[in-house]
């Protein structure tokens, strides 16, 4: 076949596309999101009762949360994207995967390594960096199976049937290089003994090269690749192209451009030199403009087509989504300044805004792919299509309660660690209390978090049975299928 | 920090390599702007974002 700009292929025509890899992903990515979800709201119940650790230390919260963080972000969201590469980069470059061997590998070497983390994290076994907490050995297999997935990825590009690269693509390219370098050189260290290993850095370095890995694992990991996803997947379910391709381009470059410098905001008011605090915030201001033009991208998509948002739960997903992804893209560069920084630090309403970044941004839009990807790879309709919408609800519903508590725990906490007295001195001089008042605020996080669970659970059960249930016929087409 | 870099640093050096990054990153970046804002490209564009309903269907 000829290379052509967008290599075209006539409808019909077999490619010959590996889809059993997308369904193993997809299955993962379900059993996962379920495993994260719930130990989030079990270290939520925590917070608000702590009776709930079970006095062992293995159940305690500080053994927990890494194991949270680390089975939402990379095992959840690992997974969703690897779902979702696998599936459209094979289409949008009208060819299989590169080796059908390097994917499986890939798809066992990632999974073996979230099984290791979920035996190590709770046994306490851990460097110390946030969302980096992994072991030096897990820490070389991941980088053995990430090298692994970047030779089958480019080498699926290298014998690609178009010339022309989808805008998708080099969101998927931008994940699959930062993240191996950014993990690679937050992760240098010196092993002493198989279990514990000492940082290359130290000090402020140690700090500067741990949020400069940290803030673009989110940058990288959590929205690069889901921007990818949005561009692939807003426009086949709204079956229509995206708003204007010129500006997905802008938005790509604009953004990797930008992205790589905003990790100093996480340490104003630290012992970084000033300039550099203020190059981070700079950054992260400025970031608020692609972001933006994203979102807008993404929302005008769907001109013309607002009626079905009414009805179609995907298309709900997806809205819903950009529209967190534009919201907490405005209260991230308005955090980073640093008046506001010195209310919201260590507050409750980080956690706010990390959750309507990742329930309501992540969360959504892969829910609006899964439930896309499950009725069109398996073609079967959905086994309970109204479960779909009462997922929709429950989630969004979910995340309104724990953004909205969290900030205003954030603000109180914020508020009344630095008020003073009329003689100059703290008005709240025991911590404690402070955070003894959190209380009801936790309650109702944990509420929103129970929500959202119980929505992917209703979602985990309608794939289970849509899975098992009978196939469509033919004839009828497929609800959103390509043109 | 490594004495190179620091000595750089100290110097005007440093300044001038991050002062010409700087321009060629945002030259690199204002040609993608004309690149995919050109008015002859715009066909080009339209096409190009039609890509995920061409590739052959459910097959």
């Amino acid at each position: 076949m000829e290379k052509t700009t967008t290599g075209t292929v006539a409808a019909g025509t077999d490619v010959g596309y590996d889809l059993d890899i997308v369904k193993m992903f997809f299955t993962a990515t379900v059993v996962w999101a379920l495993v994260g979800m719930l130990v989030g709201v079990i270290i939520a119940l925590q917070l608000a009762w702590w009776p709930a650790n079970l006095g062992l230390p293995w159940t305690t919260f500080g053994r927990l949360r890494p194991l949270h963080t680390n089975a939402v972000i990379f095992a959840f969201g690992g997974n969703v994207v690897f779902t979702g590469i696998y599936h459209s980069t094979q289409r949008l470059l009208r060819t299989r995967m590169f080796s059908d061997t390097l994917s499986r590998v890939h798809f066992w070497g990632w999974q073996s390594i979230i099984v290791l983390a979920a035996v190590t994290l709770p046994l306490g076994m851990t460097q110390s960096k946030e969302y980096a907490e992994l072991i030096w050995p897990i820490d070389v297999l991941i980088t053995v199976v990430w090298v692994v997935f970047g030779v089958n990825f480019f080498g699926t590009l290298a014998r690609r049937k178009v010339q022309h690269l989808y805008v998708a693509i080099w969101f998927y390219m931008s994940f699959v290089i930062t993240i191996a370098v950014l993990h690679i050189v937050n992760s240098l260290a010196v092993p002493a003994t198989w279990f514990r290993s000492y940082p290359v850095y130290s000090g402020l370095t140690d700090a500067l090269v741990q949020w400069w890995y940290g803030h673009n694992a989110v940058g990288f990991f959590l929205t690069t690749p889901f921007l990818g996803l949005m561009y692939y997947y807003l426009p086949r379910a709204a079956e229509r192209p995206v708003y204007s391709y010129r500006l997905s381009i802008i938005h790509f470059w604009a953004l990797v451009f930008l992205y790589i410098w905003a990790g100093p905001h996480h340490l104003l008011y630290s012992a970084l030199p000033d300039w550099a605090q203020t190059l981070g915030m700079v950054f992260s201001v400025m970031l608020i403009a692609p972001s933006w033009g994203g979102m807008l991208n993404g929302l005008l998509t769907l001109r013309g087509a607002w009626d079905r948002v009414r009805t179609d739960p995907i298309l709900k997903f997806m809205v819903v989504a950009v529209s967190f992804y534009g919201m907490s893209t405005f209260e991230g560069p308005m955090m980073s300044i640093r008046a506001v920084n010195g209310l919201a630090h260590y507050t409750n309403w980080v956690i706010g805004h990390v959750h309507s970044g990742a329930l309501g941004w992540v969360g959504m839009i892969s829910f609006g792919m899964l439930y896309w990807m499950v009725q069109n790879i398996w073609k079967r309709p959905l086994a309970h299509p109204t479960w779909a919408s009462h997922h929709f609800w429950l989630a969004t519903i979910g995340i309104v309660l724990y953004t909205v508590s969290m900030w205003a725990a954030g603000l109180m906490e914020g508020l009344q660690w630095r008020a003073l007295n009329d003689a100059g001195q703290l008005a709240n001089p025991i911590f404690v209390d402070i955070t003894a008042r959190l209380n009801p605020f936790l309650w109702i996080r944990l509420l929103g978090g129970a929500m959202y669970l119980t929505g992917a659970v209703m979602m985990a059960v309608n794939f289970w049975q849509t899975i098992r249930g009978p196939e469509r016929p033919a004839a009828e087409p497929v609800p959103v299928a390509a043109d | 920090m490594n004495p190179l870099l620091r000595e750089a640093a100290a110097s005007v050096q440093l300044g001038w390599v991050l002062g010409a990054m700087t321009v060629v990153f945002l030259a690199v970046f204002l040609g993608w702007v004309f690149w995919a804002y050109r008015p002859k490209h715009r066909a080009m564009m339209e096409e190009i974002g039609r890509m995920p309903f061409m590739d052959g269907g459910d097959a």
